[in-house]
């Protein structure tokens, strides 16, 4: 809430900003003499004019970085939240699993030292002072698909991976039995599986990045490391259909659910968790004019844009993939937390909270969004039509807390090329997904009835997924899963700029050659007086609809 | 309202629908072993008699070389008949024996384990296998029965009088004729090929994959990795699953290093591409 005026004044001018009172000015309505607006589109970026009155919802500014990363975490390990601290849990003799959140945050990869490199060099110089040695480091993939060796290099840094790659650094395995264990069942029925290793360690260690407040928590461990057994029992319609939204953990099923397997993973194991939040500067040097509002813009970040925006337009699709999956994100910590799981989330949850949330009065009618070039599931890979949906309906819709930004049987409008275009090797079951089951229905009860078993369980599919650097078989349907309650609320979804309407017909929404023409479609049926919302992307926001 | 029209009760999951009979056609060399056609040849051909007609046999096999370099450039079928050709006068019998030692001494040893993996996980879905190879049968035969694999295609000498002419019979498996054997198989059988799957390595592969539900491309050689990644098949390696890690396909100079090293170029290769199926 906002604090007295008389207060705000006593705060610096970097904190002012982030007063939830003064983030007003986050909310903007377009007028005649406003500027265009810089759209995420796929591999491109459009800049576009919004009708008159059009709200555009701005992300709040960063949050000042930690002046001292390495020492706040050293201040962390000291001093956990209901825990005693890392060293003094240790003896020379135990056995140690560190689990360490994978390549799907956070987005786009951060420049290194990752997170996790700084964590990861004084839990393990720790570990080494205390004479432990049995030390296993995995990172929790869950059925997410293996990081590859260059990728878990950058993520945990040399000094890690030179003393532990391969034999006690290496991708959990889901599909390998024998390195499972099932700890238990939840008063609700749900199987808890873990991996063996973290099951039978005497102290599990949980290396998380909270890049959005969906992050973190019992998801970490109860999700991270485990197999398809116990993710199928929060991963599915139902419980996804119960949570409103994804990104406010006290509505949210999948939460709920996961909550209570991560309470009885504690039952079993000892978990130090130690949890960090990043601020949103998502985008520097030449590319932050990208955080800016459009009406603030000097010729000089038109120029960047207009550059940025030719350069894409020229590059090959090879070229710009490459371009934009090696841009490494400038990202600052703001705060790091270790100890009991529950102690410490609701910590990195309010600051998360104090760096994203919004306030918003009202739903519109219409909610135009961008979809980027990355989501959590195609980092150094494609943005295939499945994972479009996901990010405009499973994540983007789910930037709220409270209530939708768009009323129910409201329209979202969501721009992307929309290509029929697949990694093969990252994505092998998208593609049988999206061309066999969407292509016989796009109802996904009955996806979820009639193909999840057979795709879950797909030899080739687990082989790529084990051997290869495949997500699993059933990863489609979570994709398809997410999207879930948008699709129960929304009237209409309209693909803005889509380039092949076969495959926005295929995700059984509408197409549009352009911006304009996805805007006339939607008020041609809810009138013109429709509201229109405009959640602005980069970074990321969590609107507080009121 | 929704987008999808209704909102649908959630239903309980239902049990699967009966599975249809399923197959997964699998190419033999290269793909589930690390051997090829010109290896099991000059194997038989130095192990068919006295030492004299072994170096007969060998220097015929080696005049054939560069008719054999040019077939391989040309077509599958083309290099099949010009490497079988060298097996004239070769007994049934003898054949039969060297196919059985050399599958049990070589081919066995030579097996992807991540292949041998993935046949059982494929059986145990109920995905039959089938093996549809260029190889000679009298090597397939005994390879199949260690595999407890009921049926396959393979090529077929025409003998006369006991002695090989070192004529293939038809089909030869090779291209185009796997495919059609593959579509005659599942006719016969009831099997909708839209439901099988079919794995091979190389391009002369593709259309016996492209015939197929489900094509996967294994260790594929450049072409057909190429065109693999161009269809969307799935892409898997047998051989080095680690090294394969290095999946990153947009402009990546070191996975192509990489690639080459592992997966020569199929016009130059010795391995895989040279050898039928």
């Amino acid at each position: 809430m906002a604090r007295a005026e008389g207060k705000l004044k006593e705060l610096k001018t970097a904190e002012l900003r982030h007063e939830t009172g003064a983030r007003s000015e986050l909310v903007v309505r377009v007028n005649r003499r406003s500027e265009r607006r810089v759209i995420p589109y796929g591999e491109e970026f459009l800049f576009e004019k919004l009708p008159v009155g059009t709200r555009v919802i701005y992300p709040p500014p960063p949050l000042d970085p930690l002046a001292d990363a390495d020492q706040a975490i050293r201040y962390a390990l000291l001093h956990p939240e209901n825990q005693n601290p890392l060293f003094a849990q240790l003896s020379p003799n135990m056995r140690v699993t560190i689990a360490i959140d994978d390549l799907s945050l956070p987005l786009p990869p951060m420049r290194r030292p990752d997170i996790r490199e700084r964590l990861l060099n004084q839990v393990l110089q720790t570990l080494a002072d205390y004479g432990v040695d049995d030390v296993h480091l995995v990172i929790a993939t869950s059925l997410h698909r293996r990081m590859t060796e260059a990728e878990i290099r950058r993520v945990v840094g040399e000094r890690a991976f030179k003393q532990y790659w391969p034999e006690r650094l290496y991708n959990f395995d889901g599909e390998n039995r024998a390195e499972l264990a099932m700890l238990g069942k939840t008063e609700h029925g749900e199987e808890v599986w873990l991996s063996r290793r973290a099951a039978e360690s005497d102290l599990l260690i949980y290396l998380n990045i909270n890049l959005v407040p969906m992050d973190g928590g019992h998801k970490s461990v109860a999700v991270g490391l485990a197999p398809y057994q116990s993710l199928r029992h929060h991963h599915n319609v139902a419980t996804l259909r119960d949570s409103h939204s994804y990104m406010d953990p006290t509505r949210s099923a999948l939460h709920r659910s996961s909550d209570r397997m991560g309470r009885l993973v504690h039952k079993s194991l000892n978990i130090f968790q130690i949890e960090t939040a990043v601020n949103t500067r998502m985008y520097g040097g030449m590319l932050d004019f990208l955080h800016k509002n459009e009406d603030q813009f000097s010729d000089w970040d038109r120029t960047r844009l207009r550059g940025f925006q030719w350069t894409m337009r020229n590059l090959s699709n090879e070229m710009r993939r490459n371009v934009l999956h090696n841009y490494a994100a400038p990202y600052g910590m703001i705060g790091v937390w270790a100890g009991d799981t529950e102690a410490v989330h609701r910590n990195a949850l309010a600051k998360v909270f104090q760096q994203y949330a919004v306030p918003v009065k009202g739903q519109a009618d219409i909610l135009i969004v961008g979809v980027p070039y990355i989501c959590p599931y195609n980092v150094y890979s494609i943005m295939n039509p499945v994972l479009v949906q996901c990010t405009g309906l499973g994540y983007l819709f789910n930037m709220y807390r409270n209530k939708p930004l768009v009323r129910e049987g409201g329209t979202m409008i969501v721009c992307h090329p929309l290509r029929d275009e697949f990694h093969p090797e990252h994505h092998p079951s998208y593609i049988e997904f999206f061309h066999r089951c969407l292509a016989e229905t796009t109802d996904a009860v009955e996806l979820e009835k009639n193909f999840e078993r057979e795709f879950a369980r797909n030899p080739t599919y687990i082989h790529m997924y084990r051997y290869g650097n495949a997500y699993h078989g059933v990863h489609p349907f979570y994709m398809w899963y997410w999207g879930e309650p948008a699709r129960q609320h929304l009237g209409r979804v309209i693909a803005a700029g889509c380039e092949e309407p076969e495959v926005a017909a295929r995700l059984g929404w509408e197409a549009a050659d352009t911006l304009d023409e996805a805007i006339a479609m939607a008020t041609s049926e809810q009138g013109r007086s429709a509201s229109i919302t405009y959640l602005h992307l980069p970074p990321l926001v969590i609107a507080d609809v009121e | 309202m929704s987008v999808y029209g209704k909102k649908k009760a959630l239903e309980a999951q239902a049990p699967l629908k009966p599975q249809r009979r399923r197959a997964a056609f699998y190419d033999l060399d290269g793909t589930l072993v690390d051997l090829n056609l010109v290896h099991a040849a000059i194997y038989t051909l130095a192990n068919v008699g006295e030492w004299s007609g072994r170096v007969s046999y060998l220097l015929g096999f080696a005049a054939r070389i560069p008719r054999i370099y040019a077939a391989e450039q040309r077509d599958r079928r083309l290099l099949n008949t010009v490497v079988f050709e060298a097996f004239k006068g070769v007994s049934r019998d003898r054949l039969l024996s060297i196919g059985e030692e050399y599958c049990e001494r070589i081919v066995i040893g030579r097996l992807f384990p991540r292949a041998l993996e993935l046949i059982e996980a494929n059986r145990s879905a109920g995905i039959e296998p089938v093996l549809v190879t260029g190889s000679p049968d009298f090597i397939v035969a005994p390879l199949a029965r260690h595999l407890g694999v009921a049926d396959f295609a393979a090529n077929r000498f025409v003998f006369s009088r006991g002695r090989s002419t070192g004529r293939l019979a038809e089909p030869v498996m090779a291209g185009e004729e796997k495919a059609a054997w593959c579509a005659e198989y599942a006719a016969a059988r009831n099997i909708n090929l839209a439901d099988c799957w079919g794995y091979a390595d190389s391009h002369y592969d593709l259309a016996f994959l492209a015939e197929l539900g489900h094509p996967v491309a294994v260790n594929p050689d450049r072409r057909l990795r190429a065109a693999a990644l161009s269809r969307e098949w799935p892409v898997i390696h047998f051989e080095t699953a680690a090294s394969s890690a290095q999946l990153f396909d947009f402009g990546n100079d070191r996975e192509r290093e990489t690639d080459r090293e592992r997966e020569p170029d199929s016009e130059q290769s010795t391995r895989g591409s040279s050898g039928a199926g």
